[in-house]
């Protein structure tokens, strides 16, 4: 009934409040389960988690009877009573992926490679749909960066397919 | 004091190396042109420049920070004014009142009292610095564990109810960093919580990889979804950077109240560097002459803030320097970097690392003059950073977040959770939670878990300890006072409102 009430914004902050007292619940039941080596001392390990448990789920709880009365927060770069902007999930998706993808790729194909799909990636989730132009841009900063970081700082990054034939 | 004079002569020595002095030059160009970016605040920036430092000598390293830490928000103030973009809470004013200046074609007047403001602001803040940190040293080392946790708590109070719009939220940021702290290994009996059981999380999770991940991921993921990215109107900027006598005339108390506003507002856990540049703001439109400029572009308006924002930014370091308590996203960065060197800020950092200590205060000074000299002059060179195309410019900071992140460990497990903290950072800003909170929780969760231990290993259990002694006391007192003092800050809300 009252679910009803609330805006759609409100539902998703809803969510994220419900979604709150319940990561306080989580932290109370793992640490419930924790294996405490012999001999521990005076103070247990699972006080404090216990009491940062607590907090969360008391935070949370606050924050759903806040956002039930209406007390909605306001978005980062709006103003108060500015109209609800519906996110976009597409896009978000989108930028997702490319992050997601130069997660899995970067030891497996290398640097350069995953680091030119993410910049390109992040270019198109952000309306960018020049292609030819976006992949010299991304593939120039993805070997600029793995140069500079590998040559000029000594600091290694995964080579993948050009291992060996840049040397090192 | 005589000996905190000696001892700074000696860090000028160490910080005026040809090397160091390089070191020096090489962060203030770094952080400058890192911090002009829009979109990147001070704390991401040397988030970002992070791995760089990592491959030189503590030394040099820290001296190349203290240069990124003032180069980032003289570039943060330099997009403030020309984008009307701050990175971060410490530049809403200064883009408020600034980006008004530059409209009306003052974009060279209200860039040079911003610039100059910094300076005098920074260099008298860190001389309060020098010579404040060391004697707050010595009287901390009489302080006890459950001091330790008074303080700390009373940090996490103010942190958290004093940002944002509401005092719930910044709650709610703060819990989620102290059970984002609890991963890992417990120090003392190494019991394993919230692992999964996972091997690379037992060592806990990266203080940087969040705070890169929570600011540059959660940030793109946000603009991402709202679709608002417009390339924003870049102001051109007619004529040199610089002031007329009578715009000096009326910048030059607003610099002076600026920093007696900040500094002492760094200094006890004031939240960062919100609060002090609105209250400097306010104070500037309360005693002006010229109240009807106020919010069509008036100098003193920007001349207060930025000098409340750099005095604050050298208040901060002296309870992270003194007693290893950061206390906003900035200071939290710079203690990261101490901790990648085995270096642990507190009271003992004077003692036993004094050489390092004080290079980096001497370097604060350095940088700060350096950077008035290369800036005004360079500020074109910035003004085209800030035309790069905002989808490249996302792009870039995405992809060199990520390379932070992995840097850091040459692990992907890094990168995992840089992509779920970057998702909580696009959640809090979609519902208006704050961000430094987080950070704050994360860094000083387990260190208020172990004072919290070590107060009660000292009692043999006994909870009286916590309150014992007047020093508790004195932190608690002040605690419930500070939870009846938002009350009187929510003036600065209504004001913000109102713009």
């Amino acid at each position: 009934m009252i679910l009803q009430k609330i805006s759609k914004q409100g539902k998703g902050e809803l969510a994220f409040a419900g979604s709150l007292f319940l990561l306080g619940i989580f932290v109370a039941w793992d640490t419930s389960k924790m294996v405490i080596p012999q001999g521990s001392s005076i103070v247990s390990p699972q006080t404090f988690p216990y009491m940062v448990a607590a907090f969360t789920s008391l935070v949370g709880l606050v924050l759903i009877s806040d956002v039930l009365r209406g007390r909605l927060g306001t978005p980062d770069g709006a103003e108060p009573g500015d109209p609800f902007i519906a996110p976009s999930y597409k896009t978000m998706a989108i930028l997702m992926a490319a992050i997601g993808l130069h997660v899995i790729l970067l030891e497996i194909a290398g640097y350069v490679v995953s680091a030119t799909i993410c910049f390109f990636g992040v270019s198109f989730a952000f309306g960018s749909r020049k292609y030819l132009k976006d992949f010299a841009v991304s593939l120039i900063f993805a070997l600029t960066v793995y140069f500079s970081f590998t040559k000029g700082l000594n600091i290694n990054l995964p080579a993948g397919f050009f291992e060996g034939v840049f040397g090192k | 004091m005589g000996n905190s004079f000696s001892m700074l002569m000696d860090g000028f020595q160490t910080a005026f190396t040809p090397t160091n002095l390089m070191f020096g030059l090489l962060g203030t160009f770094l952080g400058t042109l890192v911090g002009v970016l829009p979109g990147i605040g001070p704390a991401l920036a040397i988030g970002l420049l992070l791995p760089i430092c990592l491959t030189v000598n503590p030394t040099s390293a820290l001296i190349m920070f203290a240069a990124i830490y003032y180069g980032a928000m003289y570039g943060g103030s330099t997009t403030s004014i020309l984008l009307n973009t701050p990175g971060e809470s410490g530049s809403v004013i200064t883009a408020l009142e600034g980006n008004k200046m530059a409209k009306a074609g003052r974009a060279g007047a209200a860039l040079a009292t911003a610039a100059i403001g910094s300076f005098v602001a920074g260099t008298i803040a860190t001389l309060l610095l020098a010579f404040g940190a060391p004697a707050l040293a010595d009287l901390a080392l009489t302080i006890q564990p459950a001091g330790y946790l008074a303080l700390i708590i009373l940090a996490f109070a103010t942190v958290g109810t004093l940002l944002g719009e509401s005092r719930i939220r910044g709650l709610v940021a703060l819990a989620v960093g102290l059970v984002i702290g609890l991963v890992g290994a417990d120090l003392q009996s190494g019991a394993l919580r919230l692992t999964f059981g996972n091997l690379n999380a037992i060592d806990g999770i990266e203080t940087v990889t969040v705070i890169v991940a929570i600011f540059a991921l959660g940030e793109a993921l946000y603009l991402a979804s709202r679709h608002t990215l417009v390339n924003v109107e870049v102001l051109t900027m007619s004529g040199k950077a610089w002031m007329t006598r009578e715009d000096f005339k009326r910048s030059w108390k607003p610099w002076l109240r600026g920093t007696a506003i900040g500094f002492p507002l760094g200094v006890i856990p004031a939240g960062g560097s919100e609060v002090p540049t609105f209250l400097s703001y306010g104070v500037e439109k309360a005693i002006s002459k010229n109240k009807d400029e106020f919010g069509k572009g008036a100098i003193e308006g920007v001349a207060g803030p930025e000098a409340a924002n750099n005095a604050n930014a050298a208040g901060v370091l002296v309870p992270m320097l003194a007693l290893g308590l950061p206390t906003s996203a900035t200071a939290a960065v710079v203690l990261v970097a101490f901790q990648s060197f085995n270096i642990q800020p507190g009271p003992m950092l004077f003692q036993t690392n004094p050489e390092i200590v004080w290079g980096l205060i001497a370097s604060l000074f350095i940088g700060n003059t350096l950077l008035l000299v290369l800036n005004l002059p360079l500020i074109r060179f910035w003004v085209l950073l800030l035309k790069i195309p905002s989808h490249y410019l996302y792009a870039g900071i995405t992809t060199f977040a990520l390379l932070g992140a992995y840097a850091l460990n040459n692990s992907t497990f890094d990168l995992q959770v840089a992509l779920v903290v970057g998702f909580i950072g696009y959640l809090f800003r979609r519902f208006g939670v704050p961000i430094t909170p987080l950070i704050i929780g994360v860094i000083l969760g387990p260190l208020a878990e172990l004072y919290f231990k070590r107060a009660l290993q000292i009692s043999q259990g006994d909870w009286h300890i916590l309150i014992a002694g007047p020093f508790p006391k004195i932190i608690y007192s002040i605690l419930l006072l500070v939870i009846i003092g938002p009350m009187v800050w929510n003036f600065k809300k209504k004001f913000a409102n109102k713009k």
